[in-house]
């Protein structure tokens, strides 16, 4: 009709739109800015300055790079805390004496001679750290004072033994080997010691319960002291660890220049401050990694190594730098700023969707969906005593069992459903439900993945991960919204997560993007494992096995279709269509006491939101502009329970149009010649009498045989 | 050139025209549940366009002209062959009456055929001043039950005609309006019109009105957040408006999506359409929004909704001064007139819901203290 379908249709068939959403999302889409002008750096210099990368050079670059990169370590390890550490350049030059009159004075073994330089860099960042830390002075003010003492310090000592230093030559192999060695010639030792740290610092930082520690006092101090966190020693210990940093890098700059100059370690604070920004580390505390460190302080020196070869003068160099950290504290401030909104206004990316046209639904069309009130006088249970019981289940006693919000699964006593306790506390929203053939409850947790209660109501893990897809950007190994579920004979528990882009209170927005960002999921008894059985499906939400024991039916909300998967015998693997025009939203499918089957339908379809579907791009603007309340929605305030059979036919409707008892359906189970009707947003249960139905007909008995009884 | 860049640049962004900025019920206007609250004093299927002639309150439904205040109930006075789109009465007992079929007819009083008629494409409201009928007619090419169509498709080719009834000539006076909907008369002799897709007020000041049309002036009601119809004068100098519908952030953004637009029109039943609507909620194909889900069976008051029942009180210089509410959840949606007339001796304010089909009365004092 519209040649613009066709179009859309390919476009985004083509072009995934949710990766963006995807990337945004990851931690370390902070790395891509410093990375990508990394890249260029790099590559611009290679074409623009020949011989800039020869092996020479790039030998000089990793002895720089280990001094700089422990240094900008240093310095990124007290920002994430929340600090700033301006006398690192300072404590350069004190380690820097220290080491030289070790070695070239004292003639002390190299090693000794590293030990009390590091004791040096201890000891001036423990004076920073007891000061900021625990006498909780300012650390701007206070290292900025520090730097200066030091270097007074630094300038003293100097005058009185520069001359002594420089007139010795240490007769020591290890210290010329720390300081031009290099392994198979090729790489300097001090790189690998300094990437050696530079590994641990990444794992101590990211896995580890001090990294963890210092990003959360970086983030938020006063949260982190709520949590228990010992603020202030943290703080301390972030200072100890940049002067001890700080002083390896110095000691390797001693073993590499022997310099006595009163410029060492002068405006350092200053380049390694740009590295640190440069690299993404946050000023205000709380973000940034090692791999950030390390990038900035590449890009700090090559630039500076370039800028040298160029030709430029040191006043311009250090313009040039100044202008830099101005425009990386611009920009780190921007994106900090913008990255969630960005996040928000790209997230949600729709993809179109063409359904198939709507059966009538009109009390006078005859269509077997007709409207009709059959349900406006189903008796209520509990009402105001439960909140969202998505499903609901009765064991042999006639006991009747629901979820809630609350994170609890309720039991009503039967058979006359007027009392009622706490069953079990699952700590997540209940959704489907099943009993297995020990008797215990099995049941969908919402967030949380499938949890087992046993008959004394003891609750335990199924399982809340299954296989990693291999084309998935975000780790979707976690379960975030398993929905309903059933179990096959042989005890395998096949269920449904219905989106893992989405969670409960936003579930009605998957229908925005109609994208298949659900899947079918089976927990294995023998081996206890769990392995997706059927990927990227359009919300799967009910799940029932059939009565053959070999297959199953499942409902795919958004698609408003019906299928059947065989997962045993000789159709094994095979999925096909029963239902594909339902005119409402399919949810919960169980089985009924004739052999044949009801279903949910949530809501139902509208000619707007069908329209919608059709222009992706219509909606990817919605969801834009639009407050996310005004947004257009599946209409879940009516629903129905249909009744089907093994060939796909309507054969009865069930409705409540002036939606006074029950106007909401995501589920219902038949007990005894009664249908028991649950809703996700509702505050009760319902209880439909159905006309002609066996009234011994229990749904469990039909999985276990009339034997079966929840045990005591 | 540069104002189609800026078009584009806008849209993209979604700023400018583009933007779906929906005005706050604030201040006068702040939300209250006064229209619910009210006695419903009658229900009568699609009441419309009440009026008082004086001793008798006379309102519309579909194609019969009632007597809404007889003793023994509405009673039916006259029926036409059409929908009765528009009333209005004078002094001396005549009736004026719009029809759906794009007439406008004046029926004097006792009798039962009209004295005259003229031919108004879409008569939204009238107003008899002196010898004059001033007519609004909301469209040249929607009916009056095609308002829905006429805002979806951006209409503004309404008009203000001016039938002397002594010499029986019209005039147009003011064309290009957005929907105008509601006529009233000022202190100064201008005419106050209400325009509903522009979602304002404007003014045609008197004199100059022989010869050719005037340009409608500006008044400081502007921007309201929903769809001004009727008005009526208080009996203080300032004036009563009804605000037939809401102003919604999805049907501000879907009247800038062109393409969803006219495909929306060209396949779709109106009553289906992202459109504001005079009672919404009442079938379950008609479009819903996030904030409309019901939760624990509750609906509630804030929900965006495309139907609403409000009156607002102007003073002499149309500020709004208070307000009448029917929320979300309420009952007594799509108010599209009022008449002040007398009940029980006091003046009261008869308020009209086309939407829910029901008429409630507030004393003018009491509407003003709350």
């Amino acid at each position: 009709m519209f040649r613009t379908d066709l179009y859309r249709k390919w476009r985004y068939r083509l072009i995934p739109d949710h990766v963006l959403g995807e990337i945004l999302s990851k931690r370390w889409i902070d790395n891509a800015i410093p990375f990508s002008v990394l890249t260029v750096l790099v590559v611009s210099l290679y074409f623009s300055l020949p011989g800039f990368f020869d092996a020479y050079a790039v030998g000089e670059y990793s002895r720089q790079f280990a001094e700089l990169g422990l240094v900008t370590l240093a310095m990124t390890i007290v920002m994430l805390g929340g600090g700033i550490d301006l006398s690192v350049g300072s404590i350069f030059a004190i380690a820097n004496f220290v080491a030289l009159y070790c070695v070239h004075v004292l003639s002390l073994d190299p090693l000794l001679a590293l030990v009390v330089t590091l004791a040096a860099g201890i000891g001036c960042g423990a004076l920073n750290g007891v000061l900021i830390g625990y006498f909780k002075m300012r650390a701007f003010l206070t290292t900025l004072v520090t730097l200066i003492i030091f270097r007074a310090v630094v300038d003293m000592l100097l005058l009185r033994y520069s001359l002594e230093i420089s007139s010795v030559f240490p007769d020591s192999e290890l210290w010329a080997q720390i300081g031009d060695g290099a392994l198979f010639d090729t790489v300097p030792y001090t790189f690998l010691i300094a990437a050696t740290i530079l590994v641990v610092a990444h794992i101590v930082i990211s896995r580890m319960r001090p990294g963890w520690h210092l990003m959360a006092v970086g983030g938020s101090r006063r949260s982190a002291y709520n949590a228990g966190i010992k603020v202030r020693r943290t703080v301390f210990f972030t200072y100890v660890a940049s002067g001890t940093l700080t002083a390896m890098a110095a000691y390797m700059y001693a073993a590499r220049l022997a310099s006595t100059g009163a410029e060492t370690g002068k405006g350092m604070e200053l380049v390694v401050l740009t590295a640190a920004i440069l690299g993404g580390t946050s000023l205000g505390g709380g973000r940034g990694s090692v791999a950030k460190a390390v990038f900035g302080s590449l890009i700090v020196l090559l630039l500076s190594n370039a800028l040298v070869q160029f030709g430029i003068q040191g006043g311009a160099t250090a313009l040039i730098f100044g202008l830099i950290l101005l425009a990386s504290v611009i920009i780190e401030v921007r994106w900090s700023k913008n990255r969630g909104k960005i996040l928000n206004k790209v997230y949600v990316s729709p993809t179109y969707v063409r359904l198939p046209d709507s059966p009538p639904t009109e009390a006078d069309s005859g269509s077997p969906y007709a409207v009709n009130d059959k349900l406006r006088r189903v008796d209520v249970i509990g009402l105001g005593q439960i909140e969202g019981p998505e499903d609901v289940i009765l064991d042999s006693d006639g006991n009747l069992y629901c979820g809630t919000r609350h994170g609890d699964i309720v039991r009503f006593f039967g058979p006359d459903h007027t009392r009622h306790e706490i069953f079990a506390h699952t700590g997540g929203h209940p959704l489907g439900m099943a009993f297995d053939r020990d008797g215990n409850l099995v049941s969908c947790v919402s967030g949380m993945g499938v949890y087992k209660v046993d008959p004394a109501g003891n609750v335990s893990k199924v399982t809340d991960q299954t296989n990693r897809s291999w084309t998935s950007i975000i780790d979707d190994s976690r379960l975030s919204l398993a929905d309903d579920l059933d179990i096959a004979p042989d005890g395998r528990i096949f269920f449904s997560e219905a989106t893992k882009r989405f969670d409960l209170e936003t579930w009605p927005v998957d229908v925005i993007e109609s994208r298949g960002n659900g899947r079918i999921v089976c927990w294995y008894p023998d081996s206890g494992k769990t392995r997706t059985v059927l990927p990227s499906l359009r919300f799967p939400n009910g799940i029932c096995i059939a009565l053959d024991g070999q297959s199953l039916f499942f409902a795919e909300t958004w698609a408003c279709r019906i299928s059947r998967y065989w997962f045993d015998g000789p159709k094994a693997g095979k999925v096909e269509i029963l239902i594909d025009n339902l005119p409402g939203y399919p949810d919960n499918i169980n089985r009924a006491s004739d052999g044949n089957y009801w279903l949910a339908l949530v809501g139902m379809r509208g000619p707007a939101i069908d329209l919608a579907l059709q222009m992706p791009d219509f909606r990817k603007r919605m969801s834009q502009r639009v407050a996310s309340s005004n947004w257009l929605f599946p209409n879940i305030n009516t629903g129905c329970v249909v009744k089907f059979n093994e060939q796909g036919e309507i054969l009865d409707a069930l409705w409540d149009l002036g939606g006074v008892n029950h106007p909401m359906v995501t589920s219902m189970r038949e007990h005894q010649g009664y249908l028991y009707l649950g809703g996700i947003y509702n505050n009760r249960i319902g209880k439909y009498k159905i006309p002609g139905a066996d009234p011994d007909w229990q749904g469990v008995a039909t999985y276990w045989g009339p034997d079966w009884r929840a045990k005591k | 050139m540069m104002t189609a860049l800026r078009q584009q640049i806008d849209r993209f962004f979604g700023r400018g025209d583009a933007s779906v900025f929906v005005p706050v019920m604030d201040g006068a206007l702040k939300p209250n549940e006064i229209l619910d609250t009210l006695e419903a004093a009658l229900e009568v299927e699609g009441v419309d366009n009440l009026v008082s002639s004086g001793s008798r309150l006379l309102a519309s439904s579909g194609s019969t002209l009632l007597h809404l205040d007889a003793s023994g109930g509405p009673c039916p006075i006259h029926q036409f062959p059409d929908p009765i789109s528009a009333l209005a009465t004078d002094n001396s007992g005549r009736i004026a009456v719009g029809l759906a079929s794009g007439r406008v007819a004046v029926i004097e009083q006792g009798q039962s055929q009209p004295a005259a008629e003229i031919s108004i494409p879409c008569p939204t409201a009238l107003l008899f001043d002196e010898g004059d009928l001033w007519i609004a007619s909301g469209s040249q090419s929607n009916g009056p039950e095609q308002w829905q169509r006429d805002l979806m498709t951006l209409g503004k080719s309404g008009a203000i005609h001016r039938w002397d009834t002594r010499s029986d000539t019209t005039s147009e006076i003011a064309r290009g309006l957005a929907w105008p909907y509601g006529l009233a008369r000022m202190d100064d002799g201008a005419i106050l019109v209400s325009e509903s897709w522009r979602h304002r007020l404007v003014r045609l000041p008197p004199g100059n009105r022989r010869d050719g049309v005037i340009r409608p002036e500006e008044t400081p009601l502007a921007g309201l957040p929903g769809y001004p119809a009727r008005i009526v004068p208080d009996s203080g100098g300032g004036f009563w408006l009804a605000i037939f519908a809401p102003r919604n952030q999805l049907i501000e953004f879907v009247l800038r999506e062109t393409e969803y637009r006219q495909r929306m029109i060209a396949s779709m039943k109106p009553e289906f359409w992202i459109a504001p609507c005079l009672r919404s909620g009442s079938d379950f194909r008609e479009p819903l929004q996030g904030g409309g889900v019901k939760q624990m069976g509750v609906l509630k008051p804030w929900a965006p909704t495309r139907s609403y029942g409000l009156v607002v009180h102007l003073d002499k210089h149309l500020e709004p001064t208070a307000s009448l509410h029917s929320r979300a959840n309420g009952h007594v949606h799509g108010v599209t007139s009022m008449a002040l007339h007398g009940r029980n001796g006091a003046p009261h304010l008869w308020i009209g819901a086309k939407g829910d089909g029901v008429v409630v009365v507030v004393p003018e004092k009491g509407a003003l203290d709350d």
